[in-house]
C-alpha cells in the first residue's frame, strides 16, 4: 500500500468520491451545462449556435461557438463531447477575440521599405496571387528550393502545396503535434504508434515526468482530477520547478534536470529485483524476458540515479514499488523529457515502467491512441518526403552557412523569429534578402517572423475556419469539426483558397498536372472531401455537422462525466493489441535498454550557473494568444524564477534585475526568488517578452500599427490595459541543440550563468552575438 | 510560520478618495463653524452673537461645495437626482439620510442666517435649533457612514460618528478663527470681531483636542489590542503606509502642536492662537484622508 | 479495490463546521460549492466569466488567487477562486441608497444598472472585493457603464435552465451550483456532508459560496497584502497607474503619500470635463427626447 498522504484521504473521503464511485450516476446536476448562450441581457432569443474546434494546441477540443449580430460573442466546449466533455481551457474560451483583435491584418500587405522596417501598403488579392505564382513560378526549375515551414499541427494543405511544385523542402522550425519528435519517435519505435493516451479517470497512481499536464493538456488533465475523486489516484510528478501540476501533486519531486531517464531506469531495476514486475506481460508481449532486462539494467541502480538526480536513494525505491504495487497505474512524460539531447532514450526508459508493470493498453494504463487518421482531398499529390528532415530547425543556419539553397519560404502557422531556439539566427536570415529571395506568410497576425515577410496574406482565424479533426485524448476515436457561422472578416482568406488560387495561376490550363489537386470549390469542401478520405467517416460528412462530433457515444453525464449510453455507462475498450499486436516489425513491444550517459556540463555546475529550463503556461500558446486581452491580463511577464536560498547565496533579492548569461549573449530581466524551483535551475516562460503582434502582446495600448483596421477598434483595449511589464523572450540567448538520434530540437539543455544587472542594463534588453551561435551550429554538425 | 507568498491575484481600485475625504473635511468645517454661530443665537450666550453671521456663511460655503464634489464624485452624476426621489430611496442606507441631512441642512443654515439678519430672535432661535441638529447629523452621519461596514476594520467602531464630530468641532472653529482673521483685515474698526472671543474661542478649541486625542487613544487601544486586522490596520496602514495623515498630520500637526501652543502662556499671542486654529483645521483633514482612504487600504489587496 | 465499490456515504464533517442555508423554506437558494481538491488553477472559469460578460480589462467577477505554501522541497501550490458571495446579509444591498443593488428571492444580490448611481458605498461595503465600477470605456458601449457590477450568478443562465458559465467551464470540476434549498441537489448533499467553509465568516455575511477544502491562512486577508511577491507589488502599482478605474483613491507603494493624494485631486479634476459632457447630454436626452 502506498502511504497516503493527508490530501488524498481527504479526497477519498469526500463524498464526491463516494458518490463518483457509484456505477450509476447520481442526481444529476439539477441544470444543464451547455449547448445554449443568450445576451447577458435581453435573453428572449439564444444567440445563434454552431460547431467550433479549437485548433490552437494539438488536443482539439469540440465545442461551440455562439454569434450574435454577425459577430462571435463565445465559445465554450460541447457538453456531449467524449473528449471535451463541454470543457474549454482558458485559452480555448478566449481564442474568438482573435477574430476582433484590432491588430489584425485583414487586407494582403506588400512590404515597402527595407525587411523588417515594419513599413506595409495594401494590395489586391490579384497582385497578392500574381506575385506568389510568379515567384515560385521562377524557382520551379529547382523544386527544393522552395521551402514550406509549416506550424500547424498537421500537414495539411502547405505540404500539398509543396507535393504539388515537387518540392521536398517542408519544415518545421519548431516540431509541432502531440509528444513532440522525440516522444514520438520513442513510441513508434517502441509501439509502433507515436502517442499514448494515459487512462488517469481509471488509474490508481500516476508518475509523471516532466509533462505539465493541468497546464498543457486539459482534456487529459481533468481526467486526472476524476481519477483523483474516483480512485484516490496518487500523483507524483518529476519536474525540475513547481509546475501547477507539481503543485497539485500529492508529491514533488524535485530533479536534476535531464536525469529523469536514469531514475526510471533505476526504478525499472529495483521493480524487477524485487519480483515486483508483470513477467508474463513481457513475456507475451515484449521482444525480451524480465531476467534478460534485468541483467541489461544492471550499470542503472539506484544510487547512481540518486546521484545523478539529487532525488534521494530511498525515495526512488519506495515511489518504484509503489508504482509497482498499484496496478493499474500510468507513466506520463513530455518535453522536460524529450526536449533534450538524451530525450529519445529518456522517453523510452519512462514507457519502459509502464512496460515492465504490464500497464500497456488496460484499463486505468497507458492506453494506445484511438483516433481517426484524418485524410486529403484526392486525388492527392504524392507526398515526397513523409518525414521532416532531421535538424530541419537549423534551417537558417543551413541557409546562412550555405547548406541550404532558398528561393521561395512560405511561413504558415509558426513563428520561429519569436518561438524557435536560435531565433535571433533566424532573424539574421530572414532578413537578408540574398540568402532568401522571396518570403511569404500566410498570417492573420504580424508576428515577429511576419515582420520580415515580402508579402502577408491573411488567413481566417479558428472560428472563421472550416476544419476536421480528431486526437486521441479519449477512450474512443472521434472526429470533430468546425462550422464558422460568421464570414472571415475583411479580405481574410482561407490558406486552402489562397494556395488553390496560386495553384490556378502557376498551371492555369492543367497541363502541368497541379490544378488537378487543387479541384475542391472551397475550404468547406475541402473538409467534406477530407472526410470521405478518412478511413472510417467516409460518407459521415453529414453526421459531422449534426453534433459537431461523431461517432455519438451517447451523453456525458455531468455529475460524474461518464459516457451513458441508453442509461447504462459506456465501457471502453480495452486490449487492442490483442487482436493484431502491436504495429511494430515483431507484434511486440520493442524493449531494448536505452542508453543514457550523465550529462557531464550539468555535473560540473559552477556557483552562478542554472540550467535554463523555458516551459509553457496554462494561459497562452506559445506566440498565439499574447494579443488576446483576456489571457494576457492574466498573465503578461515572466520573472525569472530562482530558488530562494540560490539567490540569496549570489546576493539577489525578489524584484533584482539580473543578467542571465549563456554562451551566446545575456538578457536582462527581473528575479523571482522562490521556494518553486531546484536551486541549480533558472526557469523562464516562453510567450513572453514579443516585439510584434500588436498592442496587448507589447503591454502598450498606444502603439498603433499602420495595417490597424479602424474597423476593429477596440475601447477597452486603448483605455483598459493596464500591465506595462511584457516581460523577455528567452529563445534568443538560447543556443540550437538536438536529441543525439533523430536531431529534434533539444532546449532544457541550455547552462545559463546569472549575476546582478549592471549598470545601464534595463529590463527586457538583449545582447546576442550570432556569430557564436554559428558557431555552436558548427560545432553541432561536428 | 509555514513560508506562503501569493504570485497571483485580482486588483482592485479603492472605492473612495480624495474628493470623498475632501467632502468629510468641508462637511465636518461646516457642522463646527455653525454649532459656533448657534452659541449667541441658541444658547443665549450673547458674547458670540458678533460671530454668528462669519460662522454660519464660513459654514454654508463649505456646504456649497459638497454637492457639487459629491455629485461629481459619481458614476452617473446626473443620477443624483435618484437620491431624492421617493421610490428609490433605502431607509437602510446612511447614504440616503446623508443625501437628505446634506440637502436640507444648507437650507435650514439659510433660513436661520436670514432671521439672524433680520433680527428676530425667536426665529433664529428656533430654525438654529433646528440647523444644529442638522449640522450634527450631518457630520454625524458621515462617521456612520464609514462605520456601518463591517468588512472596514479601521471604520468599523462605534467611536467613528464621535471622531467625526469632535474633529468637525475643532476643525470647524480652527477655520472660522482664520476665517474672522482674515476678515478682521478688511473690515473698518467697528465691524471688526472682537479678539477676546478668538482667544475664548481657542480655548473650546483646547477642550476639543484634549477629547480628540482621548478619543484616538481609545482607538490606537482597540486596534493594538484587537483582532488580527486591527493590528495589522494600526501597524500597516497607520504606522506605514498613513504615517504622514496621521501621525504626523492628524496628531502632531492638528493636536500636539496646538494643544501645546493653547495650555502653554504662549497663547495669549494673537498669532499663536490664529496659529494653532490653522494648524487644528489642517491636521483634521490628515484624519479624514487616513480615515477614508486608509480604512479601505489593505483590503484592496484582498 | 475497483473504481466500482460502492463507498458508505457517511456524513462526515472534521472541526469547525458552516451551517448550510439561512434562506426561507420552500424558496429556492442558489449557492455554489467550490471543491478546492480539485481545482487546478485553469482559470477557465474567469475567462469564461469575462467572455460570457464582454467585462472590461481590470475588472473582475471572478478570479482566482494562487498561492506557493512551503519551503523548498516541500512546496504545494494552493489556488482560491472568489466571486461574489451572494451574501445571506449583504452589506452591499443594506448600504446602497438606491436599492439599485438587491436581494433576489432565489438568493442572487443583484444590481440594477439603470438605478445604480455609481457612488461606490456598495464597494466600500462589500467585504469581499466582490465588486468593482465598470469604467467609461468597454467594447460594446451599448453594455453598462460608469455603474458598479459584480457577479450575477449568472441568473440570466440559471433562468434559462442553464449553469453559470464559470460552472460550465470549469476544467476540474470544482465548481457546483445549484439549490441549496433542495435537499436532493448535489450542492445540499456537499455543504451537508463536506466540511465547507465561507470567507469571513465572522462577518455575519452568510455567504452562499461554500468552499470544500479551504487553507485557512489564504482566505485571510492580511495575508495577501503581507506575503505578495515583488512581482506583485510591481504589478498592482502598474495597475493603479494606468488603469482607470475613477477611484481616485489609489496609493502607489514607494511613492510619497501625500503626493498620490494631490495625484489623486489631479485625476479627480480630469475627469470633470468628460462628466459635464455625459450631464449635458443626459439632460438633453432628458428634457427633450
Ligand atoms: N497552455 C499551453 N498548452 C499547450 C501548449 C502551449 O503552448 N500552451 N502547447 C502544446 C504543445 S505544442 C506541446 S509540445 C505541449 C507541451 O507540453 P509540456 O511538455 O507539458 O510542456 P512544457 O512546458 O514544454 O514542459 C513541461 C515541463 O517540463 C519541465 N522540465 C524541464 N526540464 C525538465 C527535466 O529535466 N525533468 C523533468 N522532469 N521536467 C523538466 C518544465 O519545468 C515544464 O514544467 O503542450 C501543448 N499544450
Ligand atoms: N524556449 C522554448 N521554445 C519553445 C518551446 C519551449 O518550451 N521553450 N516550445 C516549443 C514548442 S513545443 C512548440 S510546438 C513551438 C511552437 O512554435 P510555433 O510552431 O512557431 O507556433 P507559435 O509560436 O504559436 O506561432 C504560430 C504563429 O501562427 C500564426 N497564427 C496564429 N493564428 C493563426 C491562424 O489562425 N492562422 C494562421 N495561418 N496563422 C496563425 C501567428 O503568426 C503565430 O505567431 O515552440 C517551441 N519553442
Ligand atoms: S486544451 Fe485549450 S487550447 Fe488546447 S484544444 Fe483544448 S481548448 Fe484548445
Ligand atoms: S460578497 Fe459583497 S457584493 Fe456579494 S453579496 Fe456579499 S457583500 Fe454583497
Ligand atoms: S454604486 Fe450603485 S449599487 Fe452601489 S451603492 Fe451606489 S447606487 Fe447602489
Ligand atoms: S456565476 Fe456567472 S457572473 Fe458569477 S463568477 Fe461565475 S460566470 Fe461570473
Ligand atoms: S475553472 Fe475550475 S479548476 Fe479551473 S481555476 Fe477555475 S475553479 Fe479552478
Ligand atoms: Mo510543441
Amino acid at each position: 500500500m502506498p502511504e497516503i498522504c493527508r490530501r488524498q484521504f481527504l479526497a477519498a473521503s469526500g463524498a464526491l468520491a463516494a458518490a463518483a464511485a457509484l456505477p450509476t450516476p447520481a442526481a444529476a446536476m439539477e441544470l444543464e451545462l451547455g449547448g445554449k448562450n443568450f445576451h447577458q441581457l435581453r435573453t428572449y432569443q439564444a444567440r445563434m449556435r454552431s460547431h467550433f474546434t479549437c485548433t490552437l494546441c494539438p488536443y482539439y477540443d469540440g465545442g461551440f461557438s455562439y454569434a450574435e449580430n454577425g459577430r462571435i460573442q463565445k465559445t465554450e466546449g460541447n457538453p456531449d463531447h467524449v473528449a471535451s466533455r463541454g470543457k474549454f481551457c482558458a485559452k480555448g474560451l478566449a481564442s474568438f477575440l482573435g477574430a476582433y483583435d484590432p491588430d489584425r491584418i485583414l487586407t494582403p500587405l506588400k512590404r515597402v521599405g527595407p525587411r523588417g522596417a515594419g513599413k506595409w501598403k495594401e494590395i489586391s488579392w490579384e497582385d497578392a496571387i500574381a506575385e506568389v505564382a510568379a515567384k515560385v513560378g521562377e524557382a520551379l526549375a529547382e523544386p527544393d528550393a522552395i521551402v514550406v515551414n509549416e506550424g500547424g499541427f498537421t500537414d495539411g494543405p502547405a505540404a500539398r502545396f509543396l507535393d504539388t511544385v515537387g518540392s521536398r523542402s517542408l519544415l518545421r522550425s519548431c516540431t509541432a503535434g502531440l509528444g513532440g519528435g522525440a516522444k514520438q519517435s520513442a513510441l513508434k519505435g517502441m509501439l509502433g504508434s507515436a502517442f499514448i493516451l494515459p487512462d488517469m479517470e481509471h488509474s490508481k497512481y500516476v508518475l509523471n515526468f516532466g509533462c505539465n499536464i493541468l497546464e498543457t493538456a486539459l482534456p487529459l488533465a481533468q481526467r486526472l482530477t476524476d481519477g483523483v475523486v474516483n480512485n484516490r489516484l496518487k500523483l507524483v510528478t518529476f519536474d525540475v520547478r513547481l509546475s501547477n501540476t507539481a503543485g497539485r501533486s500529492n508529491e514533488w519531486v524535485p530533479v536534476f534536470p535531464g536525469s529523469d531517464g536514469v531514475i526510471a531506469l533505476a526504478m525499472c531495476r529495483h521493480i524487477l529485483e524485487k519480483g515486483l514486475a508483470d513477467n508474463d506481460f513481457i513475456a507475451t508481449w515484449t521482444n525480451t524476458t524480465a531476467e534478460k532486462l534485468l541483467a541489461e539494467l544492471q550499470p542503472y541502480t539506484v544510487e547512481s540515479a540518486s546521484a545523478q538526480s539529487g532525488v534521494p536513494a530511498k525515495t526512488i525505491q519506495r515511489l518504484a514499488v509503489e508504482f509497482a504495487k498499484n496496478h493499474p497505474a500510468t507513466v506520463i512524460s513530455m518535453n522536460g523529457v524529450s526536449r533534450r539531447k538524451s530525450g529519445l532514450e529518456a522517453e523510452r526508459a519512462c514507457l519502459m515502467l509502464a512496460v515492465i508493470t504490464g500497464n500497456i493498453e488496460n484499463e486505468g494504463g497507458c492506453c494506445l491512441p484511438r483516433q481517426y487518421d484524418i485524410g486529403v482531398p484526392q486525388p492527392a499529390p504524392k507526398r515526397r518526403d513523409p518525414t521532416p528532415p532531421p535538424l530541419n530547425h537549423a534551417f537558417p543556419f543551413q541557409v546562412i552557412t550555405g547548406m541550404r539553397k532558398v528561393k521561395v519560404l512560405i511561413n504558415h502557422r509558426s513563428n520561429p523569429v519569436y518561438s524557435a531556439p536560435a531565433a535571433s539566427v533566424w532573424k539574421d536570415a530572414l532578413k537578408d534578402e540574398k540568402l532568401i529571395p522571396f518570403l511569404v506568410d500566410f498570417t492573420p497576425f504580424m508576428s515577429e517572423t511576419a515582420e520580415f515577410a515580402d508579402l502577408i496574406l491573411p488567413d481566417v482565424v479558428g472560428v472563421e475556419r472550416h476544419d476536421l479533426v480528431s486526437s486521441p485524448t479519449a477512450l474512443w476515436p472521434w472526429a470533430s469539426i468546425s462550422l464558422p457561422t460568421v464570414k472571415p472578416l475583411g479580405q481574410a482568406r482561407d490558406v486552402r483558397e489562397t494556395l488553390k488560387k496560386i495553384v490556378e495561376s502557376l498551371d492555369p490550363e492543367g497541363q502541368k498536372g497541379m490544378k488537378a489537386f487543387w479541384a475542391f470549390a472551397n475550404a468547406k469542401q475541402w473538409v467534406e472531401q477530407a472526410c470521405n478520405a478518412t478511413p472510417g467517416l467516409e460518407g459521415h460528412y453529414k453526421k459531422l455537422t449534426v453534433k459537431g462530433f461523431w461517432p455519438d457515444y451517447g451523453k456525458v453525464d455531468p455529475a460524474n462525466r461518464q459516457v451513458i449510453k441508453d442509461g447504462e455507462p459506456l465501457v471502453a475498450p480495452y486490449g487492442l493489441h490483442k487482436a493484431k499486436g502491436f504495429a511494430t516489425s515483431t507484434g511486440k513491444i520493442q524493449l531494448t535498454t536505452p542508453q543514457l550517459q550523465a550529462n557531464p556540463r550539468h555535473e560540473n555546475l559552477k556557483p552562478g550557473e542554472f540550467v535554463l529550463t523555458t516551459y509553457k503556461v496554462a494561459y497562452h500558446v506559445l506566440s498565439m494568444t499574447s494579443n488576446l486581452k483576456y489571457l494576457s491580463e492574466i498573465w503578461h511577464s515572466n520573472p525569472l524564477w530562482i530558488n530562494k536560498e540560490s539567490a540569496k547565496a549570489l546576493g539577489i533579492r525578489d524584484g533584482d534585475l539580473v543578467r542571465v548569461s549563456s554562451p551566446v549573449g545575456y538578457l536582462v530581466t527581473k528575479v523571482s526568488a522562490t521556494n518553486a524551483i531546484h536551486p541549480q535551475v533558472a526557469g523562464l516562460a516562453t510567450s513572453a517578452g514579443r516585439t510584434s503582434y500588436g498592442r496587448v502582446a507589447q503591454a502598450d495600448p498606444e502603439l498603433i500599427a499602420p495595417y490597424a483596421q479602424p474597423l476593429l477598434v477596440d475601447e477597452d483595449i486603448v483605455d483598459n490595459v493596464w500591465w506595462r511589464d511584457k516581460g523577455v523572450n528567452p529563445n534568443e540567448i538560447i543556443p540550437i541543440a538536438a536529441v543525439t538520434q533523430n536531431g529534434e530540437q533539444a532546449w532544457n539543455d541550455t547552462v545559463v550563468s546569472i549575476a546582478p544587472a549592471q549598470s545601464g542594463d534595463v529590463h527586457g534588453a538583449i545582447h546576442v552575438d550570432n556569430a557564436k551561435h554559428i558557431a555552436i551550429f558548427k560545432q553541432l554538425m561536428g | 510560520m509555514e513560508e506562503s507568498v501569493v504570485t497571483y491575484n485580482a486588483f482592485h481600485h479603492v472605492a473612495w478618495g480624495t474628493t470623498i475625504s475632501v467632502y468629510f473635511w468641508l462637511v465636518g468645517a461646516s457642522a463646527g463653524s455653525f454649532v459656533i454661530s448657534s452659541f449667541g443665537w441658541v444658547f443665549g450666550l450673547k458674547r458670540y452673537k458678533p460671530l454668528a453671521m462669519t460662522a454660519s456663511a464660513t459654514a454654508i460655503v463649505m456646504l456649497l461645495i459638497v454637492p457639487i464634489l459629491l455629485t461629481w464624485d459619481l458614476g452617473k452624476p446626473v443620477r443624483f437626482i435618484y437620491l431624492l426621489i421617493p421610490g428609490y430611496w433605502h431607509s437602510t442606507g446612511p447614504m440616503a439620510w446623508g443625501t437628505l441631512l446634506i440637502c436640507t441642512y444648507p437650507m435650514s443654515m439659510m433660513v436661520y442666517s436670514y432671521f439672524v439678519i433680520k433680527n428676530d430672535p425667536t426665529f433664529a432661535r428656533i430654525t438654529g435649533i433646528v440647523a444644529i441638529v442638522l449640522a450634527l447629523s450631518t457630520h454625524w452621519y458621515t462617521g456612520v457612514v464609514m462605520e456601518l461596514n463591517p468588512g472596514r476594520f479601521l471604520n468599523h467602531t462605534a467611536l467613528a460618528p464621535l471622531l467625526f464630530l469632535t474633529g468637525a468641532f475643532i476643525s470647524g472653529i480652527g477655520l472660522m478663527n482664520v476665517v474672522v482673521w482674515v476678515r478682521n483685515f478688511f473690515l473698518p474698526e467697528e465691524k471688526k470681531i472682537d479678539w477676546a472671543l478668538i482667544h475664548e474661542m481657542a480655548q473650546f478649541m483646547m477642550y476639543g483636542i484634549v477629547f480628540d486625542i482621548f478619543l484616538l487613544y481609545l482607538d490606537f487601544m482597540q486596534t493594538t489590542y484587537g483582532n488580527q486586522n486591527e493590528v495589522m490596520g494600526h501597524d500597516v496602514v497607520l504606522m506605514q503606509v498613513f504615517r504622514f495623515p496621521y501621525l504626523w498630520l492628524e496628531l502632531v500637526i492638528g493636536l500636539i502642536i496646538p494643544l501645546i501652543l493653547l495650555t502653554t502662556p504662549l497663547k495669549r499671542s494673537k498669532s499663536v492662537a490664529i496659529l494653532a486654529s490653522l494648524l487644528v483645521a489642517v491636521g483634521v483633514y490628515g484624519m479624514r484622508v487616513w480615515w477614508v482612504m486608509g480604512g479601505q487600504y489593505l483590503q484592496s489587496f484582498y | 479495490m475497483g473504481n466500482q465499490e460502492i463507498q458508505p456515504k457517511i456524513p462526515r464533517s472534521y472541526g469547525l463546521q458552516t451551517p448550510g442555508s439561512k434562506g426561507v423554506a420552500g424558496k429556492k437558494r442558489y449557492a455554489m460549492v467550490i471543491d478546492l481538491r480539485k481545482c487546478i488553477g485553469c482559470m477557465s472559469c474567469s475567462i469564461a466569466c469575462k467572455t460570457e460578460y464582454g467585462l472590461p480589462l481590470g475588472v473582475w467577477r471572478t478570479w482566482v488567487k494562487v498561492v506557493d505554501k512551503g519551503k523548498y522541497p516541500n512546496t504545494k501550490r494552493v489556488f482560491m477562486p472568489r466571486l461574489c458571495n451572494h451574501c445571506d446579509y449583504p452589506v452591499c444591498v443594506r448600504n446602497c441608497p438606491t436599492q439599485a443593488t438587491y436581494k433576489h428571492e432565489d438568493g442572487f444580490v443583484l444590481q440594477r444598472y439603470n438605478r445604480c448611481i455609481g457612488c461606490r458605498t456598495c464597494m466600500v461595503a462589500c467585504p469581499y472585493n466582490a465588486r468593482h465600477l465598470l469604467p467609461e470605456k468597454r467594447t460594446d458601449d451599448n453594455l453598462p457603464r460608469m455603474v458598479v457590477d459584480k457577479c450575477t450568478f449568472c441568473i440570466h443562465r440559471v433562468k434559462k435552465g442553464l449553469v453559470p458559465s464559470c460552472v460550465q467551464a470549469c476544467v476540474g470540476g470544482a465548481r457546483l451550483f445549484g439549490d441549496v434549498n433542495d435537499p436532493n441537489s448535489e450542492v445540499a448533499k456537499l455543504v451537508a456532508t463536506e466540511t465547507v467553509t465561507v470567507l469571513k465568516p465572522e462577518l455575519g455575511t452568510s455567504p452562499s459560496v461554500y468552499y470544500i477544502g479551504a487553507d485557512w491562512e489564504i482566505m485571510d486577508e492580511p495575508h495577501s497584502y503581507t506575503n505578495r511577491t515583488d512581482q506583485m507589488v510591481d504589478e498592482f502599482n502598474d495597475f493603479k497607474r494606468n488603469h482607470k478605474g475613477d477611484a481616485f483613491a489609489d496609493i502607489i507603494e514607494g511613492e510619497p503619500l501625500m503626493s498620490e493624494v494631490g495625484k489623486n485631486w489631479m485625476g479627480f479634476l480630469r475627469t470633470i470635463p468628460h462628466k459635464a459632457k455625459e450631464t449635458l447630454h443626459a439632460f438633453k436626452i432628458f428634457l427633450f427626447d
